[in-house]
Parts: C-alpha cells; sequence; structure tokens
C-alpha cells in the first residue's frame, strides 16, 4: 500500500520535471531560438535532472523505503553473481529450518494442541496417568487412582458441585462391525461416553443432535453420534444418515447426529473414534459382560469443565477424600489386606485441554529429543552459513573499501551487508518450509502407519509460520551482523593498498572457533544417531522368541456378525480344516490375542492351596486362549509335560499350558505340572491344571522381559463360575479373533486366498485385517524406527555440514596464504611440508572439537537413556564409531584443499597479488 | 565562463525567503513550477532566478506542509502539468512569514544605518 503510493508519486514527479522541460522548450521556440537550440539551453537551465528528482523526493521522507529497494536489489545481484555461494547457503539454510519447522509442526501438533471445544481452560480431568482399559484393582504402588467405575464416577459427580459439570469416557476403545443396509459390515473405533459428553466439552452438533441424558439412561433406545471425518469417508456425506438405523455389531442403533467438522474426541490419538455410544448402550452391546454393571470394574476417565474461581488443589482434596470413603465400602478394595493400601489412594487434577494426554505421554519424549537435535542441526548450519558469509566478506573487502573510500557510510555498509543475509535466509526459510511439510508428513505417516483421520496435520499453522519467519529472520540478523561488523572495519587505504594477502590473521579466529563448534555439535549428533541405530537394531533383531517368518495374520470378528458361543466349536473346527487344506499350509491355529500384537488380557493368579494375595503382591499373569496347534504355529516348543491335544475336551480336565517365567514366579524350585491353579477368587484356585511349560517369548512389550503368561485351550469353557461377571468374562473369552496361518511356503495370493476361503465359510465372515507376521511385529518399533532414522539423518546432515564447512574455511585459507606459501616454497619448503602445515591446523580444530563434544555427548545421551533399549548411553562403539566418522570426514575435507596449497606454483603465487 | 559572470550578477536567496515567494506568487492564482520560476524570475526584474533544484523540493515540501494543494490540469498552451494552488493554511503561512521578514528588514536596515 505505501509501497504502491511511492510508485506512483514517483512516476508522478518524472512527469512533472518532462512538462517543465516541455513548456521551457516551448517558451523559447515562441521566442524565436530553433527546436534544437531551444532543448539544449532549457535542459541547461534545469540543471541535473537526476539529482533534482532526488532532492525533491528527499522531502517525502520516502528515502529509507528507496534505500532499502536499493539494497535488496544490490543484495539481489550479488546473490546472483555467486550462483554457487547462494545455493550452498540457501539448501543450508533450508534444510537446517525445514528440520525444525517439521520438528515443531508435530510439537505443536500433538504437546501445545487444545481441544477444539469451547474455553478448553476450565476442563480437567480426574486423573493423570494412562492405566488402561479395564481394571478392578489399585493401579500404581505409590496410589495415583487414575480409573474409575460407573458407579465410582456417580458418587463423584454428585459430590463435587465444583464441576459446572462432569462426563466420563470410556479408556480404551473398541473396534466393532458396523453394517449399513445391505453393504456388509466394516470395522469401526468406537467409544462410549457419558450423556453430558459434548455438553460438558462446549460442542454442538453439525447435523441432528448430540447426546442428552435422555440417551443415557438405561434402556433407552440405542443412539450413536458419527463423526464429521467419518460420515465424510464412509456415509458418503449424505445428510440421511441422520436418524436412520444402523447395526452395531448386529444390534440396532439410531444415528442421533453428526459432531462438528475438526472434532475429533476427547484425546489426540491416530485413530480417533469414528463414533461415539452413550454408556447406557454398553450393556446392550457387552451383555452379561459389561463393565457399566459391574460396581467394582475401573474402565472409565471422568472428565470435567470446572466453575470459574474453583480452589484445584482443595478439590483434588477432596476428591481423594470421597475415593478413599468409596473403596473402603467396596470389599474387592478393602479386603485381603487392601485396607492398608486405601489411605494411599489420591487422584490427582491433570488440565485436560488439551485432551487426555496418551499420545503425548507416548511421544512426549521423543519429540523433545528431536527438538534438540533439531535445533543443534539448526546450530550446525548457522555456523557455516556464518562462516562462508565471512569469508564471503573478507573476499569483498575491496569491494567494501572502495565504497567507503567513495563516502559510503558504516551505517550504510553494515545495513547493505545485512540486508543480504537476511535475503538469504528467508529465501531459505521459504524453502524449508516446503521441506517441512515433506517432512512432516513423512514423519506422520512412519510414525502411525494404520492412522485414520488423524488430527495431526503436516501443514504449518500460522504459528508454525511465525515461528520459521522468526527463525529465518534471527538466522539472518544473528550470524549476518558479525560478518558484517568485520568487514565495516575495513581500513579504506589498506584494502585499496591490495593487502589481500596474509599469513593467519586476526579475522581467521571466530572461522576457526565455528569450525571448532561444528566439530563439537556434530560429535553430539553422530553418537546419538549412533546410539539409536544400536538401540533399535537390538531392539527389532532380539529373539522374541516366536517365528514369524512365512507367517500371516488374519483378524476376523465373529462375535460381530452375530455367532454366539454354542456355534463357535463347529466354526472353528472348520476353520481349521479348510485353511490346512490350503496348498503349503504347515499349520493353522486360531488365537484370541497374538504375541506382540499390542493387546492383551490379564487376571490375577492364585495358585492351589495360596492364600488370597493381598493388594502388594504380585498375582498378575497375561493370559490367552487358542487352538491346538498355536504354539507350533509359532515355533515354540514345550519344555516340560505336554501340549494340547485333541483329548482335551469341553467336558474333560480343564488344563493351562504355562510360560517359564509363570512357574518360576508361582511354583519356584517345584515341578508346575499337574499343579492346579485359578484366577481372581481363592473358591477357584484349584480348576485349571498345568499339563505343560512352554518356552518363554514376547507376548506384549517388547522391551520388557517376558511376564507369567498361560494358554488355555479354545475348546474348554469354564462353566462353574457363581457369580455372573466371571461368567460373563469367561463366555466373551471364547470368542477368538485371529487365524495365524503359517506357510512352508507363502503363495503370493496370500490374501486373496484367505479372503476367498474364509467367504466360503461364512459370506458373512470377512477378514478384517492382513498381514504378514512380520510385518505386525515391526509395527512395535514404528516410533522407535522414525527415531533413529530421524536421529541417523540429522547425523549425517551435520557431519556433511561440518566438512563442507571445513572445506571451505580451509580453501579460503589456502587462497588467502598463496603468496606466504609461495614464498614458503620458493625459499625450499617441500610440498609435503606445505601439506603438514595446512593439515596441523585442521587437525588442531577437530581435536578441540573432540575435547568440546565427547562430554557433551555424554551428557545428550544420559537425556537419551530412556529411549534406548540395551545399549548404554555411554557405548564405547557408538563413541568411537562417531569419532572415527568425523575424524576421517575431516580429513578428507582438509586434504584436498591442503594438497591445492602444495600444488601452488611459487612463480606465480608470487606474481599475483 | 560567461555563464559564471552571469550568476554573480543574481543575488544569492536568503534561507527561508523562497517558500514565502512561492506562496505570494501563488495568491496571484494557481500556477505551475515552470510559470512560478518564471513569474519570480520576470517581478524581480531577472534579478533573482529559482533554480530547480531548490524549486521542486519547496514545492513537494509545502505540499507536504499543506500549504498547497497539487492538481494536473492543461496548461494555457494546452500542456498537461501540475499546477499548485494556495490553501487557507498556506495563505495563514505567507502573512506569518510576510510579517518575519518585515521585523528582520528592519532590523538589518537598523543596524546598516546605525551610526
Amino acid at each position: 500500500m505505501r509501497l504502491f503510493r511511492f510508485l506512483r508519486r514517483k512516476s508522478d514527479l518524472t512527469e512533472e520535471i518532462e512538462s517543465h522541460l516541455n513548456m521551457a522548450i516551448a517558451d523559447r521556440v515562441a521566442r524565436g531560438q530553433s527546436l534544437e537550440d531551444a532543448r539544449k539551453s532549457a535542459i541547461h537551465e534545469f540543471g541535473n535532472v537526476p539529482l533534482v528528482a532526488d532532492a525533491t523526493r528527499d522531502q517525502w521522507g520516502w528515502l529509507r523505503m528507496e534505500l532499502l529497494i536499493h539494497d535488496l536489489r544490490y543484495a539481489l545481484r550479488q546473490l546472483r553473481k555467486e550462483p554457487g555461494f547462494t545455493v550452498t547457503v540457501v539448501i543450508t539454510l533450508a534444510l537446517g529450518i525445514g528440520v525444525n519447522t517439521a520438528i515443531f509442526t508435530l510439537v505443536q501438533g500433538i504437546l501445545l494442541r487444545s481441544l477444539p471445544v469451547n474455553d478448553p481452560s476450565r476442563l480437567y480431568r480426574i486423573g493423570d496417568k494412562n492405566d488402561c482399559c479395564y481394571y478392578n484393582n489399585f493401579q500404581n504402588d505409590n496410589g495415583d487412582f487414575d480409573l474409575f467405575s460407573y458407579d465410582l464416577y456417580l458418587h463423584l459427580k454428585q459430590a463435587a458441585p465444583e464441576f459446572e459439570q462432569l462426563a466420563a469416557v470410556q479408556a480404551g476403545g473398541n473396534g466393532f462391525s458396523v453394517r449399513q443396509g445391505a453393504a456388509p459390515a466394516r470395522p469401526m473405533r468406537s467409544e462410549y461416553v457419558s450423556g453430558n459428553y459434548f455438553s460438558t466439552l462446549g460442542v454442538g452438533p453439525y447435523a441432528g443432535r448430540l447426546f442428552n441424558e435422555n440417551d443415557d439412561s438405561p434402556g433407552a433406545a440405542p443412539t450413536l453420534v458419527l463423526s464429521y471425518q467419518t460420515w465424510q469417508a464412509d456415509f458418503a456425506a449424505d445428510p440421511a444418515v441422520v436418524g436412520s438405523t444402523v447395526f452395531v455389531q448386529m444390534h440396532p442403533f439410531v444415528v442421533a447426529g453428526i459432531a462438528p467438522p475438526g472434532f475429533f474426541g476427547d484425546r489426540v490419538i491416530s485413530n480417533p473414534p469414528d463414533f461415539w455410544m452413550p454408556l447406557a448402550s454398553e450393556p446392550v452391546l457387552e451383555g452379561a459382560n459389561s463393565a457399566l454393571k459391574g460396581v467394582d470394574e475401573l474402565w472409565l476417565y471422568p472428565l470435567g469443565r470446572v466453575r470459574p474461581g474453583v480452589n484445584i488443589a482443595a478439590l483434588q482434596t477432596k476428591l481423594s477424600v470421597i475415593l478413599r470413603q468409596w473403596l473402603a465400602t467396596r470389599p474387592t478394595y478393602s479386603d485381603h489386606g487392601g485396607a492398608a493400601v486405601i489411605p494411599r489412594q489420591h487422584v490427582i487434577l491433570a488440565p485436560a485441554g488439551g485432551g487426555i494426554q496418551k499420545l503425548q505421554q507416548q511421544t512426549g519424549a521423543g519429540l523433545r529429543l528431536m527438538m534438540i537435535l533439531s535445533t543443534v542441526v539448526l546450530l550446525i548450519a548457522c555456523a557455516n552459513i556464518a562462516n562462508l558469509l565471512m569469508a564471503r566478506c573478507t573476499a569483498r573487502r575491496a569491494d567494501v573499501a572502495v565504497r567507503m573510500a567513495l563516502g559510503a557510510s558504516r551505517r550504510r555498509v553494515i545495513r547493505q551487508i545485512l540486508t543480504e543475509s537476511v535475503l538469504l535466509s528467508l529465501i531459505g526459510g521459504a524453502m524449508g518450509l516446503a521441506i517441512a511439510y515433506a517432512g512432516s508428513y513423512m514423519m506422520l505417516t512412519l510414525a502411525f502407519p494404520g492412522a485414520k483421520n488423524m488430527p495431526v496435520q503436516a501443514v504449518p499453522s500460522p504459528v508454525v509460520l511465525a515461528f520459521t519467519f522468526l527463525v529465518s529472520l534471527l538466522t539472518g540478523v544473528v550470524f549476518g551482523t558479525a560478518p558484517a561488523w568485520l568487514s565495516s572495519h575495513a581500513q579504506p587505504a589498506d584494502a585499496l593498498r591490495g593487502i589481500n594477502r596474509s599469513t593467519g590473521d586476526r579475522s581467521s579466529l571466530p572461522q576457526r572457533a565455528l569450525i571448532i563448534l561444528q566439530v563439537a555439535l556434530s560429535m553430539v549428533l553422530l553418537a546419538g544417531a549412533l546410539l539409536m541405530t544400536k538401540s533399535l537394531r537390538n531392539l527389532e533383531h532380539q529373539n522374541f522368541g516366536i517365528a514369524t517368518a512365512n507367517r500371516y495374520v488374519v483378524s476376523f470378528d465373529p462375535k460381530g456378525v452375530g455367532y454366539t458361543v454354542d456355534r463357535l466349536p463347529e466354526l472353528y473346527s472348520e476353520i481349521e480344516d479348510r485353511f490346512a487344506a490350503l496348498p503349503g499350509m504347515a499349520n493353522v491355529s486360531l488365537v484370541r490375542y497374538i504375541p506382540l500384537g499390542g493387546n492383551m488380557w490379564g487376571s490375577c493368579v492364585i495358585p492351589q492351596g495360596h492364600p488370597a494375595p493381598g493388594p502388594n503382591d504380585p498375582c498378575f499373569a497375561v493370559w490367552d486362549r487358542a487352538s491346538n496347534h498355536f504354539l507350533d504355529s509359532i515355533g515354540v516348543p514345550i519344555v516340560r509335560g505336554r501340549n494340547f491335544s485333541t483329548l482335551d475336551t469341553a467336558t474333560s480336565q480343564q488344563v493351562a499350558l504355562v510360560n517359564q517365567t509363570f512357574a518360576n514366579h508361582f511354583f519356584p524350585n517345584q515341578d508346575p505340572v499337574g499343579k492346579h491353579f485359578g484366577v481372581d477368587s481363592i473358591q477357584y484356585s484349584g480348576v485349571f491344571e498345568i499339563a505343560g511349560v512352554f518356552a518363554d517369548f514376547k507376548m506384549t512389550d517388547p522391551r520388557r522381559e517376558p511376564r507369567p503368561l498361560f494358554f488355555r485351550p479354545m475348546s474348554q469353557q469354564f462353566r462353574g463360575y457363581k457369580e455372573s461377571d466371571p461368567d460373563a468374562a469367561e463366555k466373551s473369552s471364547m470368542f477368538l479373533n485371529f487365524i495365524i496361518l503359517d506357510f512352508t511356503q507363502a503363495p503370493p495370493d496370500a490374501e486373496t486366498l484367505t479372503r476367498k476361503t474364509l467367504a466360503a465359510i461364512d459370506p458373512n465372515l470377512s477378514v478384517t485385517h492382513f498381514s504378514p507376521y512380520d510385518v505386525e511385529v515391526a509395527g512395535n518399533f514404528n516410533q522407535d524406527r522414525l527415531l533413529a532414522r530421524l536421529t541417523s539423518s540429522f547425523g549425517v546432515l551435520a557431519l556433511i555440514l561440518a566438512s563442507v564447512g571445513l572445506y571451505g574455511v580451509m580453501s579460503y585459507f589456502v587462497v588467502r596464504r598463496t603468496s606466504e606459501i609461495g614464498i614458503r616454497m620458493a625459499l625450499g619448503a617441500a610440498r609435503s611440508g606445505v601439506i603438514a602445515m595446512m593439515l596441523r591446523g585442521a587437525l588442531w580444530q577437530l581435536l578441540i572439537g573432540f575435547v568440546i563434544g565427547i562430554p557433551a555427548a555424554l551428557v545428550a545421551g544420559h537425556f537419551m537413556a530412556s529411549l534406548l533399549y540395551e545399549v548404554k548411553p555411554y557405548d564405547p562403539l557408538a563413541f568411537l564409531g562417531a569419532i572415527l566418522l568425523l575424524a576421517i570426514c575431516a580429513t578428507v575435507a582438509a586434504f584436498i584443499p591442503a594438497r591445492r596449497a602444495a600444488s601452488i606454483d611459487p612463480i606465480q603465487a608470487l606474481r599475483t597479488d | 565562463m560567461s555563464t559564471k559572470s552571469k550568476y554573480q550578477n543574481r543575488i544569492e536567496l536568503l534561507q527561508g525567503t523562497l517558500d514565502m515567494l512561492i506562496l505570494k506568487t501563488l495568491q496571484w492564482g494557481e500556477q505551475h513550477g515552470y510559470g512560478i520560476s518564471q513569474a519570480i524570475r520576470v517581478n524581480s526584474a531577472e534579478v533573482l532566478q529559482v533554480e530547480t533544484g531548490s524549486l521542486y523540493p519547496a514545492l513537494h515540501r509545502l505540499e507536504r506542509q499543506g500549504w498547497v494543494k497539487a492538481e494536473w490540469k492543461k496548461s494555457e498552451s494546452n500542456q498537461r502539468a501540475k499546477f499548485y494552488k494556495i490553501t487557507k493554511l498556506g495563505k495563514e503561512q505567507l502573512a506569518s512569514d510576510y510579517e518575519r521578514w518585515g521585523r528582520m528588514v528592519a532590523t538589518i536596515e537598523g543596524i546598516m544605518t546605525a551610526k
């Protein structure tokens, strides 16, 4: 706008002067002069046209603007004149800034994110940990309570009017089969929420209506609310969906409405719910196994909006008291020594404006590490640029000196150089944005490959754009100031006299310091990269204890398409038979949860004859249900006793297979085979007989040692539970969701073959997920792999930048010292001596860089320790590798210019200035 | 050589008087830059010659102060030219400038005629 006015006035002035001249000429012609003479004398009388124009423009106060335009134009011309320099600086900066912006985009999207709800600052969650998904015991040794039962939630809600509204959400999520009309069932994610969920968050409907308390009352007609993204993607944005009936696990649900666009629920996760259902509909789907009806069943996170001005600390204390009172009335928690633990139970009120901090706690450490490392990369990039700028400024000393000799002020010269570096950094920043977008997109895809409708976008937000602009500007100013200052102190007389030769002068000191800094920082990055890579190798190539090659994992959902427990044995045996008949099939098995698949179920184990365990006794064991060939299909050997067999039937003795850790933990120094145990209640402690022991393998967390684990056969349902809860859980455990196909040689069309085979058994049964077991296991390490790859690329980047920097500075020294070297050689110095002299300087910088860098890398390793798997933060191999890599690269980078120095022809060198 | 002797015949304009002369010239009617310089020359009997290097900066300065207004118009010789017109503010300025000028002339006169 201002610029526009400026340009208009400028052309205005040109026209005014022109009209003045025209009138002067016309007057003279009228007085009888020839046109030629008239023009000459008119122009002569007018004087210096540009000078008059300048003096006039000076009156507008526009001079600054014009100077800036001049500076910019001059800077652009300078940059175009040296494309090699410009491209190097722009690429270096773009990488440095791009990497930072990409990481910051993720930090902002994940860590600094607020929920898209009304006034998120007043949202608080009761509980601050991420225990999931169903518990009926104390969660943390320090008494931090974070999972709640429905009954306990209602208690808190009623006792705490400090909350304007208090909602409850399911801690975990559900995968359900959803069917609309005649279309085949689709797998979808859902979450149970209380009726006041949307009103607590302050979210209104996009279409239809959201839940109210009526939807969440016992016996209410089941309703659900679709997410906007799911409505768009899976329901073709059809407005008629609102009010229509869809079938969830074969149960009819009315679509009450659609949540607003951008609303992704109460937490940032890679797979946000496709739809929400009221808590009251949970018994509809879960039947007798309902968690809602279990007074002691902990499965909810309370999430509320506090009234303005509420004292959070006081509320926290009050809620903790209510919690302890409730616990004391529940035998599940107070019996068997539980009463002693109740006094330390408490809740922590956590700000929930950013949602339930699950992903944040999972990725926080990694993201913060990346932030630090990317900043280091930027620092190295900046050091490089400062070096390049400085070298260039010295090379342009003569130019600057001429300008100062002609009367340019020091301020003007500094401003000119600063304009240039800021311009460069802004160009670099703009290119960095492109790199940032590609980078964050890549990171999101690699870290969350299965993400659907993930609420974190790779597109930089305005905040990120501002961040990038600021970083670019700062880089330009900070790293342009030093060279500008240095060159403005050039003595015009010296420079004009041709003092462009030197032997190591004062101005080379900052350059050497920058090289040392680069070496030190590169050392940190390289050591970090090697540590992370080694950790990833250890993770991925550890012995999991299972064989995954040539195995495929097929998931399906018999419950979702209406199978009841009594029809299961028939289905399972048909699946086993049909798949076993496929060519090249070695083993087929069925299992409820696959090892390293991310899901599991656990119970408290009570060996026969032992007292009921207290709250502090470690009785927890993971358990799973599988077909007879399961252990064979994943290559796990039986080390004692026997495997399941066809003799284990629905009516024979209940049996179980246990792992070695289980045997050692519950039956130390005994032969476990033939021993009995039960789960959860002492009256059933004789139910299961141990038939055999199998070798340990990693079932859940690949980072941890195996934990007690037992398997039960798919043929045996224990019908002896007298209470309805365990009986319902037992029934529900009869549903197996995975088929494992173990081929001797995998056919190329394994997936189509599988889909066809399953459809032939029952066309309603569809394969909800199919993947090689290797891929399934590798999925455990997505984030570790990403972290390792990122640190490695940062390390390589640092190595390249540092080498280029060293090379540049060395080359520059060689040019500056050409005449010195010429004299030395003329006086008889050998070429090898010259090379040694040049290298010595470089190696000193390298050495000092190491002296600073190695302790810094040790400190960095210490902070990374929690991310490392079976690698010491001071792993000597990683450090040695980093030192070697850096030393080799630096030597090569220094050797090339040194050899060039040695090839100087003394006569030539002395002749040139 | 001849140009130099011509210059010596002219009186250097005192600082600040150019603005006053321009405003005075514009009081007779709107005029363009060339016209103003011609008018001052004619009215001073060719003694005062306004340099364009002073005239145009002065005109733009007066315009910025709001003492004159500029407008593009056709001149009498049918030439497009930028015409300047004195504003109310300009007239007040002229009056105060002229008063100051009078005082200064009187003061200098006093000094010159002192015995």
